[in-house]
C-alpha cells in the first residue's frame, strides 16, 4: 500500500476523531473549565499534527517553512493549554494568578516569535525523508520553556494525585496511560525505528498516537464510572498487540501467503483478546461486588449488635416489670400458707397452693425467657462456687414433694452411702436445671413415680432422673433439647411450658463442661434424663465459653 | 435484742409485704422508699443490715451503695441487694460494692429471704 495514502487516511481519521472528542467533552459539561480547556488543547493538537503533515507534503514544498513555523508555534500554545488543564483536572486546585498570567504571556510570545520571526526557526532543509527545520538562536530558550512547563504540569498533577479520592485517582491514571502511550509510540517511531531500521518513514505515526492521549483524557473527563485501571491496561495490551499484528500484516509482510497467515493470527488474537478483557472485567466486577457485600455485611453486623444489646436491655427491664407482680403473688400466698395473716380455712389451702404453683411456673417461664435472651446475646454470667449437691437436691425434692403427693406419685433417691460430693458449679443455674428436669418428670407422669439416682464416675458426678411416664420415641428424643420443640406427648396433654427450658438447661450444663441427654425405651415406657458434671471444673475450658464473674463475698 | 433491718423498697405492695414478713419474724423494721430517704434513715437508725432494692426512683441502688460506702458512719453496714432487675452488669457493680448477696426477689418467698438474712446476721 502507498505510504502517503496511509498517512492521508490517518490524518483524516485523527482529525475526525479528535474533533469529535473535543465536541463530546465540551458538550458533556460546557460550564466546566476542565472540559473547555481540554477541547481547546485538542484543537491545538490537531493543528499541530496537521501542520507537520502539511510541511512534509511534496506539493506544499514552497510553503514548508510557514507550516514548520506554525507547527513549532502551536506547541507553545498547546503547552499553555495543558498547563491550565493540569490546574482544572480532575479537580480545580488553588491557583497562583501571577504565575498563570506569566505563563500565558510567555506562551503567546513564543507563538508569535516562532511564526513571524526567525528567532526560533531560521529556515528549512529538504531531506530524503522530509523537511528538517534549521533552528534559530531562540530555540534553546524555547526548549527550556517547554521543559519548565512540562515540569509544572507534572507537579500539578502529582500534587493532586495523592490527595484525590480513588475514583478521581483513576481519572488521573487514565490521563497518564494516554500520555505513556503517546511517549511509547514516539519512542518507537521517532527513535527506535530510525536507529535500528534507519528509516524515518514512520515517524509521523508518533504524532498520530496523540489520539491515545486525547481519547483517554476525554474519557477520564466525561465518564462518571470508569473501568478499573487493570481492565484498561489489559485492553491496551490487547489493542497494542493487535495493532502491531495488523501493521505487520499490512506493511511489513510482503508475500501473500504470509499475509494471509498473519491475518488469521490477527483475527484469532482479536477473538481471544476480547475474552481476556471480558474475563478481567468480570473478575474485577465480582471483586468489587464482594467488597460491597462485605461492607454491607459489616454494617449489618454492627446494626445487629446494637439490636441485640437493646433487646437484652429491653428483656431485663421487661422481666423486671413481669416479676414484680409475680413476687407479690408468691410472697403473699406463701405468707398466707405460713399462717402469717392468720390460719386460712382448711378449704382454702388447696386453692392457695394451686395459685402458688401456677405462679411458680410463670416465674420459671420468665426466668427461662430471660436466660434464653442472655444466651442468645452471649451475655450470661457464670459464677461457679463449691456447691453441696446434697443440700441442693434435698431442697429441690422438698420443694416439689407437694406436687408429687398431689398426683399420688412416689419420689425416691438412690445414692451411695454418705453425703453427695461437693462440686464446683454455678448454684443458681444447676439448681434451675435439676428443678426443671424433675418438674418435667412429674408433669409427664400419671402413675408410678420419679427416681433420682446419683453415681460417681471417675471425674464426674452423674445425676439420673427416671420416671414411669409417657416416654418418647426416637424423633422426640432427637429434638428434645432444641428450641421450641416439645415432645408431642406434651402437646397432647396440654401442659404448660414454652419448650425453652431444656434448651436453656443444655446450655447451662455445657457451660459447666458437662453433658445432658435423655433416653427412653419408647412410648409408654418412661424417660430417663442423665446429667454428667465434672467434679472439678476445668476453668480454662469454661472461660473460653463464657465470661466468668467471680463472686465477691465477705464470707 | 431484736435485730434492726432497713428495707429500701419503692414498690408499695412489696414494701408492705416484706414489712409484714420481717415484723412477724421478730425484726425491728425501718422502711425507706428512695435512696435519699434511705441514707437519712441509715444515719439515724444505724440498722444491723440493709435490704436494698436496685431500681429506685431518681437515684438507683448502686448510687445509694456508693454514698453509703463513702460515709464512715454507715460504711460498714451489711447490705443484701434484692431486686427483680437481673442485669449482669448491675449485679457485678453491686457485688463490687461488697453486698452480701444479690437476690432475685421473685425466686424467694419472704420467709426464704428472712432465713438468708438471719444467716448473714449471725
Amino acid at each position: 500500500m502507498d505510504s502517503s495514502l496511509i498517512h492521508q487516511i490517518f490524518i483524516y481519521l485523527i482529525n475526525l476523531t479528535g474533533f469529535c472528542l473535543a465536541i463530546w467533552v465540551y458538550l458533556a459539561n460546557p460550564m466546566n473549565k476542565a472540559n473547555k480547556v481540554f477541547s481547546m488543547s485538542t484543537i491545538f493538537i490537531l493543528l499541530w499534527v496537521n501542520f507537520a503533515f502539511l510541511a512534509n507534503l511534496p506539493t506544499q514544498a514552497d510553503r514548508a517553512l510557514l507550516w514548520i513555523r506554525l507547527n513549532f508555534g502551536i506547541v507553545s500554545l498547546f503547552f499553555i493549554s495543558i498547563y491550565f488543564f493540569s490546574i482544572y483536572f480532575p479537580q480545580e486546585k488553588k491557583r497562583v494568578p501571577v504565575l498563570d498570567k506569566a505563563i500565558l504571556i510567555i506562551g503567546i510570545f513564543f507563538f508569535l516569535a516562532s511564526v513571524f520571526t526567525n528567532f526560533i526557526i531560521k529556515d528549512v532543509e529538504f531531506k530524503e525523508w522530509g523537511v528538517e527545520p534549521i533552528l534559530g538562536k531562540g530555540n534553546i530558550l524555547f526548549l527550556s520553556v517547554v521543559i519548565v512547563l512540562t515540569f509544572l504540569i507534572s507537579l500539578n498533577i502529582f500534587k493532586k494525585y495523592f490527595i484525590l479520592p480513588s475514583q478521581e485517582k483513576t481519572r488521573v491514571q487514565y490521563f497518564l496511560i494516554g500520555l505513556s502511550l503517546f511517549a511509547l509510540f514516539n519512542l518507537i517511531f521517532n527513535v527506535i525505528l530510525p536507529i535500528f531500521r534507519e528509516t524515518y518513514e514512520y515517524q509521523h505515526f508518533g504524532d498520530y498516537s496523540i489520539i491515545f492521549l486525547l481519547g483517554f483524557t476525554a474519557f477520564a473527563i466525561v465518564r462518571r464510572q470508569l473501568f478499573g485501571i487493570k481492565v484498561v491496561l489489559t485492553a491496551l495490551l490487547v489493542v497494542l498487540i493487535a495493532i502491531l499484528l495488523l501493521l505487520n500484516t499490512l506493511i511489513f509482510t510482503e508475500s501473500t501467503p504470509f499475509q494471509v497467515l498473519n491475518g488469521v493470527i490477527f483475527v484469532v488474537f482479536l477473538f481471544f483478546g476480547y475474552y481476556l478483557i471480558r474475563s478481567v472485567q468480570m473478575e474485577i466486577k465480582r471483586r468489587e461486588e464482594m467488597e460491597e457485600l462485605s461492607l454491607q455485611l459489616r454494617r449489618a453486623n454492627v446494626e445487629l449488635d446494637k439490636l441485640s444489646k437493646s433487646k437484652s436491655e429491653f428483656l431485663s427491664i421487661a422481666s423486671h416489670q413481669l416479676r414484680t407482680p409475680l413476687t407479690a403473688v408468691k410472697g403473699y400466698i406463701s405468707m398466707m400458707l405460713e399462717k402469717i395473716y392468720g390460719k386460712p380455712p382448711e378449704k382454702m389451702k388447696k386453692p392457695l397452693e394451686n395459685v402458688y404453683n401456677s405462679n411458680e411456673r410463670l416465674i420459671r417461664l420468665v426466668n427461662d425467657l430471660l436466660n434464653l435472651s442472655r444466651l442468645d446475646a452471649g451475655k450470661i454470667e457464670f459464677s461457679p462456687e463449691l456447691t453441696s449437691l446434697e443440700d441442693m437436691v434435698s431442697g429441690i425434692v422438698e420443694e416439689l414433694r407437694i406436687n408429687t403427693e398431689k398426683k399420688g406419685l412416689y419420689m425416691k433417691m438412690v445414692k451411695p452411702s454418705g453425703p453427695l460430693p461437693k462440686i464446683m458449679a454455678d448454684r443458681g443455674k444447676l439448681r434451675q436445671v435439676i428443678l426443671n428436669i424433675v418438674d418435667n418428670a412429674i408433669k409427664y407422669t400419671k402413675e408410678g413415680g420419679i427416681t433420682l439416682e446419683f453415681k460417681k464416675l471417675d471425674e464426674r458426678e452423674e445425676i439420673k432422673v427416671s420416671d414411669t411416664g409417657e416416654g418418647m420415641d426416637k424423633e422426640e428424643l432427637n429434638s428434645l433439647f432444641q428450641m421450641f420443640s416439645r415432645a408431642t406427648a406434651g402437646t397432647q396433654l396440654h401442659t404448660e411450658g414454652a419448650g425453652i427450658g431444656l434448651y436453656v438447661a443444655k446450655q447451662f450444663i455445657e457451660m459447666h463442661g458437662g453433658k445432658i441427654w435423655a433416653e427412653s425405651e419408647g412410648k409408654g415406657k418412661g424417660s430417663t434424663f442423665i446429667i454428667q458434671l465434672p467434679i472439678k471444673l476445668d476453668l480454662k475450658a469454661v472461660e473460653e465459653k463464657t465470661r466468668i464473674i467471680k463472686k465477691v463475698s465477705n464470707k | 435484742m431484736a435485730k434492726k433491718i432497713l428495707i429500701i423498697e419503692d414498690e408499695k405492695i412489696l414494701a408492705e409485704m416484706y414489712h409484714d414478713g420481717f415484723t412477724q419474724a421478730g425484726f425491728e423494721v425501718v422502711m425507706a422508699y428512695s435512696a435519699e430517704e434511705a441514707i437519712e434513715a441509715a444515719l439515724k437508725e444505724k440498722p444491723d443490715l440493709i435490704l436494698l432494692d436496685i431500681l429506685l426512683p431518681r437515684e438507683n441502688g448502686i448510687g445509694f451503695l456508693g454514698k453509703l460506702r463513702k460515709n464512715p458512719k454507715i460504711a460498714s453496714i451489711k447490705v443484701v441487694a434484692f431486686s427483680n432487675y437481673d442485669d449482669p452488669d448491675t449485679k457485678k457493680e453491686a457485688l463490687e460494692f461488697g453486698v452480701e448477696d444479690y437476690l432475685i426477689k421473685t425466686n424467694y418467698t419472704p420467709q426464704e429471704i428472712i432465713e438468708k438474712i438471719k444467716d448473714y446476721l449471725k
